[in-house]
């Protein structure tokens, strides 16, 4: 059942992704991919039917039509903003919704003068995505000043690193769920580098000025870019999933993309198939959900393509788009006359950045396990695809999962009453897993009580919804409600002569062909046992009775 | 090395230089036109080495100085460009020097070495002085600083 549910997310997902570009409404509730405050997600199994077979349907559309002859090339670049307790290169503190304003000094407000000094947190977790992403280090590398003007810019330029990146060709491994296809995918990423956040511009509607806060100017940023290597929306959109989960993992940054804690940028063209140049590029921004980069990806391409197909390829140029989310399609930004010119040369400011092999193997042996490894793992536990995609998801759902387990409950069950009940109680609560009542602990003895028999399934149900609401044991559950499961088939046998004997109107119909009455029996008798009848006992002697010629 | 090479072309140069410990000044013929270069704790290194003295400014292009007044967002008359170029392009043409330094057999350094910490603790400090930094700036209002409706980066 629980497997069910699971699937049901992934596939409305799909349809979610699927509504724009095939003009189909499917009344399904969405589901994010990797939503950034709940961590588990799910929902009604009624719509389990309906939905189960619509990739296929809407896989055979427009866009499959168009990918028989153009290729999309995708590159991805993803700001990560690093949950330090301070700046990169001042002692103010980074902390998201503090008043406007109030996180400043004269480093980061660019006064004259003010020295930057590079905070260490900041190698630190540089050298941490670096190992994640299978990256090679620098062990010298240095800052470099990238110009530009904006009003959120203060000193007129930005430290970044240029042409030597803390850490570059590195790679991610990941599983794209069964629904889109599946399969493993390995996406090269071409560096990781250290910058500084500039502040945040609030353009107002009306008026003709605009508002700074320069709260996050200074807060700093890992950028990770990514090699041409998507090739649709999907591969982009779970890309970018990856870079989420693994900040997360790695605790270098709560990858919250209401908040701007991780932004994507997406580099697409498309060429037509068996061509060795790649078309003209243009970069889409303005892309804060995961089904955004998706959708927005799959516009693009529909958008290019019929350009192409019009002859007009001329008419694709290199600009910067932005994602409209109202109305699900992407607009010219600006366009570029040319690369831009930031004039990039060496922070003065500065000294180099140098690390020590020691430093490296010490941050690379203090590495959690990362996703793939985990995924790879469960996989091998004979958890399905599904099962290992959502558990291995989030890393607190999989910290309770692997708790479970490491309590002696049996892998599969633990995943199924994890992924079902609990994450629907999680979803229609709100709360993450936690804040739940229920611990690893009492999750396993609950499991356990079932599978040995002590009460039954329908009643262990029951038992996990009070543990839910208001925590307790199972044990002092059972006890104090009597719950134990009745297992005695004499005891049983007692119950099922008593409900037969007093429905002779149904017994009759049973007799006489309508054997799905058996099941009103069974509730009666489930009944009159206050759930506590052991349902494979009931059901054989209930059939034995039903049956039984006098 | 890069500053090792520049001070090799300075202590070779016609022009007058002064160097102290802190800060390297190059006073040439441009006076108006003075290049300043911050050292941070680092030793000074005066080698003697060989260069051609001969500025073969042809390797560089000479200064496109309407686009660089864009660059910086600053607005010269036709006068001033004139006037500019040519100062300009005395600088270039000191760069030119630089470039003629065989570094060949130089490994580069990227960046003034320092020795030992040079990071900073992440533990947060608060700038007592914040409400001036708030008062000098020109346009404040409401918590935000003001600034006129600018849509395009770049």
């Amino acid at each position: 059942m629980s497997t069910t549910l699971f699937r049901t997310i992934q596939l409305n997902q799909f349809t979610l992704l699927g509504t724009t570009l095939f003009r189909r409404r499917s009344n399904v509730v969405s589901v994010r991919c990797c939503g950034s405050q709940t961590t588990t997600t799910t929902h009604e199994a009624k719509q389990s039917s309906q939905s189960r077979v619509a990739p296929k349907n809407h896989k055979s559309n427009k866009l499959d039509e168009i990918l028989k002859d153009y290729e999309a090339v995708i590159g991805i670049e993803t700001h990560v903003q690093l949950s330090t307790s301070t700046k990169a290169f001042c002692s103010c503190s980074n902390n998201y919704g503090s008043y406007p304003n109030t996180s400043i000094c004269p480093v980061c407000m660019g006064l004259p003068g003010a020295l930057p000094v590079l905070n260490s947190k900041v190698v630190e977790f540089g050298v941490r995505l670096g190992l994640a992403l299978n990256c090679d280090l620098s062990l010298k590398s240095k800052f470099d000043r990238k110009q530009y003007f904006y009003p959120d810019l203060p000193k007129g330029y930005q430290i970044s690193q240029f042409d030597i990146p803390i850490a570059s060709g590195g790679y991610v491994d990941l599983d794209i769920p069964l629904e889109f296809g599946g399969g493993h995918r390995r996406f090269g990423i071409t560096r990781v580098h250290m910058e500084e956040d500039a502040g945040k511009s609030i353009h107002s509607d009306t008026g003709d000025y605009s508002q700074v806060d320069l709260n996050r100017a200074g807060v700093p940023l890992l950028e990770i870019v990514s090699e041409p290597d998507m090739r649709s929306g999907v591969e982009a959109a779970e890309y970018a999933c990856e870079m989420q989960r693994i900040a997360r993992y790695l605790g270098v940054s709560n990858g919250n993309m209401q908040e701007g804690s991780l932004r994507c940028d997406v580099n697409i063209s498309i060429r037509p198939i068996g061509q060795a140049e790649f078309g003209t590029k243009v970069e889409i921004k303005n892309l804060n959900a995961f089904s955004a980069i998706s959708r927005a990806i799959d516009y693009e391409i529909s958008r290019q393509a019929l350009l192409y197909n019009q002859g007009k390829a001329d008419q694709i140029v290199t600009e910067t788009r932005l994602w409209e989310e109202g109305a699900q399609k992407t607009v010219t930004m600006r366009k570029k006359e040319g690369l831009a010119d930031y004039r990039y040369f060496p922070e003065p400011d500065l000294p180099e950045v140098i690390l020590t092999q020691e430093y490296v193997d010490s941050i690379r042996a203090s590495l959690p396990e990362l996703p793939e490894a985990k995924r790879r793992r469960y996989e091998a536990m004979g958890l399905s695809m599904q099962d290992v995609l959502f558990l291995a998801n989030d890393v607190t759902v999989a910290e309770y999962f692997e708790a479970v387990i490491g309590k002696g409950a049996e892998v599969k069950l633990a995943a199924n009453w994890i992924m079902g009940d609990i994450a629907a109680y999680l979803k229609n609560e709100k709360l993450s897993i936690n804040d739940m009542k229920l611990t690893p602990q009492e999750l396993a003895e609950l499991i356990a009580a079932i599978k040995d028999g002590t009460i039954s399934g329908k009643i262990g149900k029951e038992i996990l919804f009070e543990l839910l609401a208001k925590g307790g044991t199972v044990k002092g559950m059972i006890k104090e409600k009597d719950l134990v499961q009745i297992t005695d088939p004499a005891e049983i046998e007692k119950m099922v002569i008593k409900v037969v004997s007093e429905n002779p109107k149904q017994l009759e119909q049973y007799r006489s062909g309508k054997t799905k009455l058996q099941g009103y029996f069974a509730g009666q008798i489930m009944k009159m046992s206050k759930g506590k009848a052991n349902p494979g006992l009931l059901n054989k002697i209930l059939l034995e009775k039903l049956n039984a010629k006098e | 090395m890069a500053t090792r090479a520049l001070l090799a072309v300075i202590s070779a140069s016609p022009s007058r230089c002064f160097i102290s410990s802190s800060r390297i000044k190059i006073q040439s013929s441009v006076s108006s036109l003075s290049l300043n270069f911050q050292q941070h704790s680092r030793k000074i290194h005066r080698i003697a080495r060989s260069y051609s003295s001969d500025t073969d400014s042809s390797l560089l292009q000479p200064p496109d100085v309407s686009r660089l007044a864009e660059t910086a967002r600053i607005s010269l008359t036709p006068a001033e460009i004139e006037e500019c170029e040519t100062k300009i392009r005395r600088v270039i043409d000191w760069f030119g020097q630089l470039q003629q330094v065989d570094v060949n057999s130089v490994e580069p350094a990227i960046r003034a070495e320092m020795d030992g910490g040079n990071l900073r603790e992440d533990s947060p400090e608060t700038f007592e002085n914040r409400d001036s930094i708030r008062a000098s700036i020109p346009s404040f209002e409401e918590a935000y600083l003001k600034v006129p409706k600018i849509l395009n980066k770049e």
